[in-house]
């Protein structure tokens, strides 16, 4: 079974067609990358795969669940880090992921046990019992991947999950993800518009552009296929012929 | 340097003017609150002068003698409409007052004639009925009362004294109209000042939670938790409502420390129970208005709530919810100097349908004793209430929860945005 099946979709937001027929397939287990400029529609794709949005049509299901029909029960197995998420300001890194954790976990113990693979995703020590207004952007993105992934779930929906960080921020979350997919066998779909990112991360990738996937396939298989160095230059060269 | 200055001050001009807030507070504001509470303060002049235009009132002469007939024809020649009342004692008389339906009468005393024939100083007696209606009833018996001294300043020097005297549900009252007025006054003008005040505050209380959860891209993570959403609304609402309890029973200890203070303004010696007269709250009226204030701050916050749902950041959700305020102060000003049932029907209706002049209703009917008013309030507010959480549930439940948008500058046309 798929992780992720997306056929044919379509988002319609009144006069503007952010998904123009987009499908794809995302295996268990599998590093998934959704690559494309800024308003190429990643993250409407994502925002339905994760039950907030509404497709105007096409079907997106996820281990077998209808996002639509079964959005519910797709809640319980999926996390979801929306681009640029913050949390609350005036909690502390270890009261927000208490609260995180409170709604995923069956038990007092459940939640804990949760809190404390979060603390060591994190690398925050200490300074997860400040007020998350003290902490800077990139600790901030760290404690949210550490949120999303802490719930072990089968799917892990991150937008954009470097983004606006430093090169030390950003290798540190990059490792995260890597890691704790080998670790625990999770299936993370990503989105990014970096695309040398996306290529050190993922098993597979999909080029979107206005709303269409343009290209799809593994990154060395992609770069082969286009005669490119490297994922930016197999999009100049896609994106121009689309 | 004056160039500089020039772009300055253009750039500070441009970014003032188009902040929503300054558009709320310094243009739209002004512009339509105080024409409406121009219009206001009109209609109460206008009530006013109409009340005072013809002065009715009852005359008792227990005296009659020389003086107490001039005065009674100074009296009419002064504009009086008098009613003579034949009685035979003051209760009697004050009960044919009552019974004639006059709401002033002036108490002639036997000697009266006597006593300024005689140079001595004489005394007359008014009784004023009070109902605490508002301003309408002070300035009636006010209009007696300087008939009464232009009599006098015509008779000169001071031939006597005026004792007045005010009717409290059915009750003679040795204290002037005027202090009653005063008590009223001091409640009806802080009661409503402060309802309104807590309920803004309230408002812009829950309009912060809500916008600051989509500012920070805290509500997008929230809804994909496997939550139900009716759930994240009502612990929005629910926390909200412990800070509305917090400020009802803040509101309710300094109102009644307040009620305490001022009732220093009445003479101890009365011996009167004021509760019984209708001049201080009851216990069950303290409750009752403490109920009305808690259902209409859960009614404005659950407005405020749905409101501020559609806005993308707590600048834009604050703005929004200041054009609710106009709605919020205008019964604040004409229920301090009004009674509501005093109003023409349609402005009584208008009044009634606004959910936040109901605790300023349920306030002065916790003096008046009427509770039923009260009451009503509170179970139409809590209908209203309903129908707000049932709306904000809707809305909730759908993905507009996230991808509405209302701009300040664009408040006709909500625009989706893509990513």
């Amino acid at each position: 079974m798929a992780a992720v099946e997306v056929d044919d979709l379509v988002k319609v937001f009144g006069s503007i067609r952010a998904l123009e027929g987009l499908s794809f397939r995302v295996e268990d287990g599998e590093i998934y990358g959704l690559i494309g400029p800024n308003g190429a529609g990643k993250t409407t794709a994502l925002r339905i795969i994760a039950t907030l949005l509404l497709p105007t049509s096409g079907r997106v299901e996820v281990f077998g669940l209808n996002v639509v029909e079964k959005a519910d029960e797709v809640r319980k197995i999926i996390s979801y880090l929306p681009e640029e998420a913050g949390a609350y300001k005036n909690l502390s890194g270890i009261e927000y992921l208490r609260f995180m954790a409170s709604f995923n976990a069956e038990s007092k113990d459940e939640a804990e046990a949760m809190v404390r693979d979060a603390v060591k995703i994190s690398g925050l020590g200490e300074r997860l019992h400040d007020r998350i207004k003290t902490y800077s952007k990139g600790m901030k993105r760290r404690l949210l991947v550490a949120r999303a992934l802490m719930t072990k779930p089968k799917l892990a929906i991150l937008d954009e999950p470097t983004s606006g960080l430093d090169v030390v921020h950003s290798f540190y979350v990059r490792s995260i993800i890597k890691n704790y997919v080998k670790e625990f066998g999770v299936t993370v779909l990503l989105s990014s518009h970096n695309m040398l990112e996306v290529e050190y991360l993922c098993d597979k990738v999909a080029l979107i552009h206005k709303g269409k996937i343009v290209a799809e396939g593994r990154p060395e298989e992609l770069k082969t296929e286009y005669k490119a160095e490297n994922l930016e230059e197999v999009f100049i060269k896609v994106t121009s012929y689309a | 340097m004056l160039r500089d200055l020039k772009a300055i001050v253009s750039k500070e001009v441009k970014e003032l003017v188009r902040d929503p807030r300054i558009l709320l507070g310094m243009i739209i504001v002004p512009v339509i609150m105080f024409p409406i509470m121009g219009a206001v303060m009109h209609s109460v002049f206008i009530q006013v002068q109409e009340s005072i235009k013809e002065v009715k009132v009852g005359v008792a002469d227990f005296d009659h003698g020389n003086w107490s007939r001039v005065l009674i024809e100074n009296l009419t020649n002064l504009g009086a409409n008098i009613i003579e009342i034949s009685a035979t004692d003051e209760i009697q008389a004050i009960q044919q007052m009552q019974a004639s339906n006059l709401t002033d009468l002036i108490v002639i005393p036997e000697g009266f004639s006597q006593n300024i024939t005689q140079g001595k100083k004489a005394r007359l007696k008014t009784y004023s009925i009070y109902t605490g209606s508002g301003m309408v009833e002070s300035a009636r018996s006010e209009a007696i009362n300087s008939l009464i001294e232009a009599v006098k300043r015509g008779w000169s020097p001071d031939p006597f004294t005026v004792s007045e005297n005010s009717i409290v549900k059915g009750k003679p009252l040795p204290v002037p109209p005027s202090t009653l007025f005063n008590l009223a006054m001091s409640q009806q003008i802080v009661t409503p000042i402060a309802i309104a005040i807590i309920i803004v505050m309230a408002m812009q209380l829950a309009a912060t939670s809500v916008a600051s959860e989509k500012e920070e891209k805290t509500l997008e993570t929230l809804l994909s938790l496997p939550i139900n959403r009716f759930t994240i609304l009502m612990g929005k609402l629910f926390g909200s409502i412990i800070v509305a309890l917090i400020g009802a029973i803040a509101y309710l200890i300094g109102f009644i420390y307040y009620m305490g203070s001022i009732f220093t303004l009445v003479p101890t010696e009365i011996g009167v129970d004021l509760v019984e007269l209708g001049l201080a709250p009851s216990p069950v009226g303290y409750v009752l208005m403490g109920i009305s204030l808690f259902v209409s701050l859960l009614s404005a916050l659950a407005l405020a709530v749905v409101i501020s749902a559609f806005t993308e950041d707590v600048r834009s959700a604050q703005a929004i919810v200041g054009y609710i305020y106009p709605v919020i102060f205008i019964p604040m000003f004409l229920l301090m100097y009004l009674d509501v049932f005093s109003l023409s029907l349609p402005l009584q209706i208008l009044i009634l349908a606004i959910p936040y002049s109901h605790p300023i209703l349920a306030a002065k009917a916790a003096v008046t004793g009427n509770h039923l008013i009260a009451i009503g309030g509170i179970i139409y507010v809590s209908i209203f209430t309903v129908a707000i959480l049932y709306i904000a549930a809707k809305f909730f439940a759908t993905e507009k929860i996230l991808t509405a948008r209302i701009k300040l500058k664009k408040l006709r046309k909500p625009k989706e945005k893509v990513t």
